[in-house]
């Protein structure tokens, strides 16, 4: 047990060591948020003009550009998207968050394309005719009732892919940002101490995963409780 | 005469090799109840859907109120959509809304009604169909019956000049139809110009004042409810309203 306190002491109390993990957490939580909400932006976009195009024929130039994108981002590993960015594309910008958001959020977006233009294409025709026959334009016909049924469909998708943002934020150690997983691997290279670092980074991640799920699960339920049965759209 | 509400002349659509309108041309005045009758996949919806451009017809005209509106651009295109109501066999209410936000989100966003004056409308609208305790209720907490009447009330909160109703009552059970004509009747009797689709030789002898049988891309046969159903003149019709149900 002493042993244990004494480790314990070693990797988080001596010269604030702890402070890796609550600052590192701070950088994953910023990364991650952002980057789920540009990806929610890049992918409701995406996956409007990549259903409005298959539907009818819109945007052709559009639908090209959003097809390569989709095909680049899906293609290539993040950390090489990661490194592209900082090296390359955005070498001259100091803020390495910045960066990273950036990074993640074109990364996710591709992904939440995706998700996004299942749930659209899940909808039932009807609606979106019965939305036009009352004088909607398209785009109000999308944003006020076709999106909002397609995100409910595939609330529990797009979830997941929050889930798999957040873990895969651990990588932002290769342009030098320190996250969790960063401030735990810099505790265990000045302590030696393997066991309580990465296993107490691994416990935080398993935390922020789990309340995650655990909010999501509360949205689902709060929307079937208000509205619709998405499984059963004969409305 | 005055000029008619709608005029269609040589309507034609044809999807890919299938061409399911061949040249159809009517009027409809304003206050008219026109029924549309024929057997599956003649073209009725696809016409029904062509007097408000859902579908964009191949070749052909349809004016609305004098205005060509075939080849209107999209911002007039949805003005026009925005007078004329559509009710479809499958309700289409929109699930995620309540009842009330179904029926003002049109008014609120198309006319641009303050909130409290589209809610006002809806609840007057309600009544008068008698479902004004469901404004807060969801769409999937109703019968068939229930949702069609909202479906119809959503319509009208658009004050529409023109009803267009594709086969209204097929979705529905038996004992729910009668709710759903009663409101169409009552539309009728105050005067709203109407386009039905409709398998309910009942409604159409009763309220209609023209009938169209429309067969193979054609209008084969028109005439008063009584000509149609009294004194049919082609073998097709016959054929036809032998099949159906009286
Ligand atoms: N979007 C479409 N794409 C391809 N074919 C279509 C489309 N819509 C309708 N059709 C075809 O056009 C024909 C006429 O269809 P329409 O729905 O207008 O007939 P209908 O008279 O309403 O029939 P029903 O009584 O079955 O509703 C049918 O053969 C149908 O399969
Ligand atoms: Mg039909």
């Amino acid at each position: 047990m002493s042993a244990f306190l004494e480790d314990f002491a070693l990797c988080f109390v001596k010269n604030g060591r702890w402070q890796y993990l609550v600052n590192g957490l701070g950088v994953t939580l910023e990364v991650a948020l952002a980057a789920i909400a540009m990806g929610l932006v890049v992918g409701f976009l995406v996956a409007v003009v990549r259903s409005s195009h298959d539907k009818y024929g819109h945007f052709p130039v559009l639908n090209f550009l959003a097809k390569t994108y989709l095909t680049v981002i899906r293609g290539t590993p993040m950390v090489v998207q990661l490194l592209i960015t900082y090296y390359i594309i955005l070498r001259s910008v100091d803020s390495k968050i910045a960066i990273a958001i950036l990074a993640f959020g074109l990364n996710s977006g591709a992904y939440q394309a995706e998700i996004i233009r299942a749930g659209i294409v899940s909808v039932d025709p009807g609606q979106m005719e019965a939305a036009r026959a009352l004088g909607l334009s398209y785009w109000r016909a999308m944003t006020r009732i076709i999106l909002p049924q397609a995100v409910r469909n595939v609330l529990p998708a797009l979830g997941n892919e929050f889930i798999v943002l957040m873990k895969d934020t651990s990588i932002v150690g290769y342009i030098a940002l320190i996250d969790l997983a960063k401030g735990g691997d810099i505790i265990r290279s000045q302590t030696y101490s393997v066991y309580l670092p990465y296993l107490t980074v691994a416990g935080v991640y398993l935390v922020l995963v789990m309340t995650f799920t655990a909010l999501l699960g509360r949205l689902e339920r709060h929307l079937r409780a208000t509205g619709a049965d998405p499984v059963h759209n004969d409305s | 005469m005055q000029d008619a509400l709608l005029k269609i002349w040589g309507l034609k659509k044809r999807y890919g090799s299938l061409e399911v309108l061949k040249g159809v041309s009517t009027d409809i005045h304003s206050g008219e109840v026109v029924v549309m009758i024929g057997p599956s996949g003649g073209g009725k919806s696809t016409f029904l859907r062509c007097m408000n451009l859902l579908e964009t017809p191949d070749e052909g005209l349809v004016y609305f109120d004098g205005v060509d509106i075939v080849s209107a651009d999209e911002a007039q295109k949805n003005r026009i959509r925005s007078e004329m109501g559509m009710v479809f066999q499958h309700f289409n209410l929109f699930p995620h809304l309540s009842i009330l936000d179904n029926i003002t989100l049109a008014p609120r966003l198309v006319r641009k009604l303050k909130p409290e004056a589209a809610e006002k409308k809806a609840m007057e609208l309600l009544d008068r169909v008698g479902l004004a305790d469901k404004a807060k209720a969801y769409p999937q907490q109703l019968s068939g019956g229930q949702k069609q009447r909202i479906a119809i009330v959503r319509s009208l909160a658009m004050e529409p000049k023109v009803m267009l109703f594709d086969e209204p009552t097929s979705a529905l059970d038996p004992e729910m139809v009668g709710e759903v004509l009663d409101v169409m009747k009552d539309l009728a009797k105050n005067g709203m110009t109407m386009v039905v689709v409709t398998h309910e030789m009942r409604f159409a002898r009763e309220v209609s004042s023209r009938v169209l049988f429309l067969e193979g891309g054609r209008i084969a046969e028109e005439g008063t409810p009584a000509e149609i159903f009294g004194s049919p003149k082609s073998d097709r019709l016959r054929l036809f309203l032998g099949k159906v149900s009286m």
